[in-house]
Parts: C-alpha cells; structure tokens; sequence
C-alpha cells in the first residue's frame, strides 16, 4: 500500500461496506417488491434468506452437500498440487526433463480441460471420482507453473555464494532454490485452490449424485431460483474462506516478506 | 565486565581462527598469479599479470572499471572454467583453484544474505554449508554478530535492516568461516561515505590479527590505501597491473587518526597520480 495515501478509520471503511451492501441488497428486494421484475425468475432477497435458513438450519441438507463438495475440493487440491510440486521440483532440478515435456505439457495446458469433464465423468463415474478428477488436472497445471516459474528465479549472488561455500546440487536445491521459490509457489497453490473448487462444482454440475453444484443444477431445473442463490452464497463463502485459511498460513510461513 | 566480556570473546575468535600452515605457506604464497592472461573468447579481460600475496596481507586493488579485477576473484574462487586461463598460471594456497574450496571467502558488493533467514540463521549459513556442528556455528554466529554491533539484530530479517547492517551481517557470514583467505569485491561500493567509515574500521577490527589473507577490490583510493598492506594498480585494455605500492603505515592503524596523517596524504597523492599515468598511457595507445 502507498504509505501517502490517507489511512482511513477500520471501522467507518467497515460501516460503509454494510451500507453499501445494504442498500444494494435493500434496492434488489425493493424491484421486486414493486413488481419491476420477476422474482420467480430473477430471486429475491428476502426468499433466498428464507432458503438458506431451509436448507442449513431446517433440513441441513446444505451441510451435507457442502461436505461433499469440500472433501472433493480437499482430494482434489491434494492430488493436483501434491503431483505438482514432486513434478515441478523434478523440473527444477532436471532442466532436461522439463525441455522433454514442455510441448507436451504446453498442449495439455492449453487444451480447455474444462472440455474434458464429460469424459471423465464417463469414465470415473458419478461420484467422487470424477469430479476430483477434474479438479485435481485443473490444479494441477497453476501449481506446476507456479513451481518453475519460482525455481527459475534464483538470485545470482545466491548462486554465486553457494558455489564459494561449496554447496552441493541437492543441498543448494533445497536451501537456495526451494525458499526462492515458496512465494511464487504459494501464489500456485492459492489460485490452485479456487481452480480445485472450481472444478469439483463444475464436475458436479455437469452429472454428480451430491455437492453444492449437483444442488445448483437440481434447483435450476425446478425453478427454485431462490434456492440457487442460496447455494451460491454458500460457495462463495467456502471460497473466501479456503483463500483465506490459505493466506493465513502464507502470512506465517512467509513472515520474511 | 565489558572489557573482560571483549577479551573473551576476542579469545574465542582467534582459537577459531585457522592455523595459517606456516610450513607450506613460506613456500607459496597465499596468492600467485605469473604472468597470468584470462580470455573470454576474443575478450581479453587481463594480460601477462603477476602478483603474488603473502600469507596474512592485505592487498587491496584499484582499477577503472572493466580491468579484470572481479575475473581475477572469479578465477581464484573456481567460479570460472580453467579453459579461461589461456597463459601463464594461477596458484590458491599453492595449488590449482578449485569451486567450494574450504580455505577461502568470497564476499560481493550486494550482500546477497538470504532474506527468508534471520540475521542470525545468515551469520551460520556459511558455516551449515561448510559442515561445522550446529552448536559449534551457533555460538560463533552470536560471537560474530555482537562483534559487528548486531547483538540486538539477531533475530532480525533481512528487509527489516539497513544496508550497512546487512553487510554487517554478511561480514559476520564472512569471519565465522574457518577461511584464512577472503576475497572481498568492493563490498563496501554501495555504501554512504559514513556507513562505509564505520564498516571500515569494523573490517580492521575483525581482521587484524587474525592472520587472514584478504585480496580486497575497491573503487575508493582513499579506502584502498587506508586498510592495505599493498595497493595494486590495474589499468583497462588490455587489464594489466601498472604499480604494485607498498603502504608502509604502520599497524595497528586508527582509520579517524589517518585522515590527518602526512605520509597517507603522500601516499594517497602518489597512488592517484599512478592511476592517472595509467589512463593517459592508455589513451596513447588507441
Ligand atoms: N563470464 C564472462 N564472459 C565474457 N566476458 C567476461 C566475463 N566476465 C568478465 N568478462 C569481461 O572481462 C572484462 C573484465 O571484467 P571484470 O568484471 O573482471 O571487470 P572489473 O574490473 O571487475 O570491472 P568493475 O570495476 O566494473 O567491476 C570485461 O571486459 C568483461 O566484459
Ligand atoms: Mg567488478
């Protein structure tokens, strides 16, 4: 942030941001009060508030879907970047190999893989496996990326100070190149995550028995436009949420920054 | 307290301190460079240069820009390929320059600490890669860094301090080494001319006594004449040495006391006089 820009109060920013969304949310409510605009096809305020208090307190079904949907996201994340970083590392300390793969790799990774989730829905089912699937190669990809694009940036003088003190490849690897690389890596796995997220409810969406997104579907398709956007406001706070829980363990883990 | 405290600590410095190999060192010096010419391809970074640096000197050497002079650490380091050295030879503690050679230090002018360690965890780095125990590099980093004013710093990163205290630290980095030769390219080029006094005398402190050999490149004559035992003077195109001075001041020296001494101002004035010479020779030349 730019040390002269005018610091202003945390609590009138805050008390703002309440009026804002407020009233946004009061003007939505108001149209279709008035009748402006349909509230079966468009929602409203006051029902998904209603559907949301149905769907986590009533029912809690909401619940059940979203713990679907976070053990996917969870399985996929791991497998995507787990794979991801020992590939990339390999990278890093193979320069040969990632020549070798690059065009491969390149291809892969500009294919819309998203394209793709019928297929692995075919062939992995309508359970978990197939959304994991496509959310695991969506991360898959960024967390790569994130691992050589931080692996190739080594400070010169690093270099140079590790050759005079006589370190060895592996040893500098990991005491040089690898902490060059976390913040780069970190900046991965967090754009990973929501990519993870991403495409577990995309996978649900498409053809799944359970998941937030399967509910997105199901409720569309019966016209419950209400209930779609309370699935939605739950999405988006898991994904707030899994960013965030992200960037606190960064903020630890990288206090040097 | 505090003085016995220093003499401690001063006595715990110097049993780390290598034992200059007396024996094998009379016979060649800690730096031989004869008739040496290193070549880039076409590039000839320095021709026909001979210098040789006796165990436990300070030499410090000038040159414009561009003359070889961080080739010659370079080489010394074993940070450059032996095709390089097209004539001539160069000889480190009387063998063949070798990467990671255990004798020897290398500091640079940015201080190249690794910003995700502590002051303190940059202080052992260099012991870590050289393999000292973890206690043992632990304590002498504590040692090293009160040394260098950093006592309150130990636990400090390094964007959290100033440029001298970071090449402070890397000065620490430097003498924990059990090296007993230090190659330093202008490591204070970056620094305010205060910043720059006070590591100065800071350097001598360290230095003086520790039967060190240090081959010190700098920009600043005045700083060249003040900490050597020697000031060579290189000159550009082909890169050459044109005057090899002896500083006789005598040790140990007061670098504040310096300023107002007549026999540095001599010297000083004839240093830059034979820098001169060496530009306008090669001005002729072209
Ligand atoms: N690795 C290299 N490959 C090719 N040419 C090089 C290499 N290293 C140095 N040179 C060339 O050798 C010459 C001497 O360079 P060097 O860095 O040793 O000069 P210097 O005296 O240290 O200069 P400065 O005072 O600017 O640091 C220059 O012409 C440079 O371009
Ligand atoms: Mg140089």
């Amino acid at each position: 942030m730019n040390p002269q820009e005018k610091r202003h109060s945390p609590w009138l920013v805050f008390s703002s941001q309440i009026i804002v969304v407020g009233g946004l949310i009061g003007i939505w409510e108001y149209i279709m009060y008035i009748g402006w605009a349909s509230a079966a096809l468009y929602g409203q305020p006051s029902g998904i508030w209603d559907a949301l208090g149905y769907g986590l307190i009533e029912t809690t079904e909401l619940w059940q879907e979203l713990g679907w949907t976070m053990l996917a996201v969870l399985i996929a994340f791991g497998i995507g970047a787990g794979v991801a970083l020992i590939i990339g590392m390999l990278f890093v300390l193979f320069p040969f190999i990632e020549k070798v793969m690059e065009p491969l790799l390149a291809a892969l990774n500009a294919m819309p893989r998203i394209a793709l989730a019928p297929l692995l829905i075919l062939w992995f089912g309508l359970g978990m496996g197939s959304k994991v699937a496509i959310g695991a190669s969506l991360t898959f990809f960024i967390v790569l990326q994130s691992v050589t694009a931080g692996g190739r940036g080594v400070n010169q003088d690093h270099i140079t100070l590790s050759q005079t003190l006589g370190l060895k490849p592996l040893e500098s690897f990991w005491k040089i190149t690898m902490p060059t690389a976390v913040p780069t890596v970190f900046a991965g796995l967090r754009l990973g995550l929501m990519y993870a997220l991403l495409g577990v409810v995309a996978g649900e969406i498409i053809a799944s028995e359970h998941g937030l997104g399967q509910r997105v579907a199901y409720l569309t398709s019966s016209f419950d436009i209400n209930g779609v956007w309370a699935v939605v406001c739950v999405l988006s706070v898991v994904g707030m949420a899994l960013s965030w829980s992200l960037g606190a363990l960064e903020n630890r883990l990288l206090r040097w920054q | 307290m505090r003085h016995k405290r220093e003499s401690e600590m001063l006595s715990t410095v110097s049993k780390v301190q290598p034992q200059a190999p007396q024996a094998e060192s009379a016979a060649a010096g800690a730096v031989t460079l004869d008739q040496a010419t290193i070549r880039f391809g076409e590039v000839t970074a320095f021709q026909d240069v001979s210098l040789d640096i006796r165990p436990g000197e300070f030499v410090s050497v000038v040159g414009p820009s561009g003359c070889g002079k961080t080739t010659i650490l370079n080489y010394i380091a074993g940070l450059l390929p032996r095709e390089v050295l097209s004539e001539g030879s160069i000889d480190v503690l009387g063998e063949a320059p070798t990467t990671g050679n255990p004798h020897l230090g290398y500091m640079l002018a940015r201080d190249s600490l690794l910003p995700w360690r502590t002051a303190l965890g940059n202080a052992e780095f260099g012991m870590e890669a050289r393999g000292v125990a973890k206690a043992e590099r632990r304590a002498r980093a504590h040692e090293l860094l009160a040394r260098v004013g950093l006592k309150d710093f130990e636990k400090s990163y390094p964007k959290m301090l100033s440029h001298g205290m970071r090449q402070r630290v890397a000065l620490a980095r430097t003498f924990c080494l059990d090296a007993e030769l230090l190659l330093m390219d202008e490591p204070y080029g970056a620094l305010d001319a205060q910043t720059k006094f006070q590591l100065e005398e800071l350097l001598m402190d360290l230095w003086q006594g520790s039967g060190r050999t240090v081959l010190f490149i700098t920009h600043d004559l005045a700083e060249a004449i003040a900490l050597g035992d020697r000031v060579v003077v290189m000159a550009p195109r082909p890169g050459r040495i044109i005057s090899d001075i002896e500083i006789d001041l005598p040790r140990p020296r007061n670098l504040r006391a310096l300023q107002r001494d007549t026999r540095y101002h001599e010297l000083y004035r004839h240093v830059w006089s034979t820098l001169e010479e060496g530009f306008e020779n090669t001005g002729e030349q072209q």
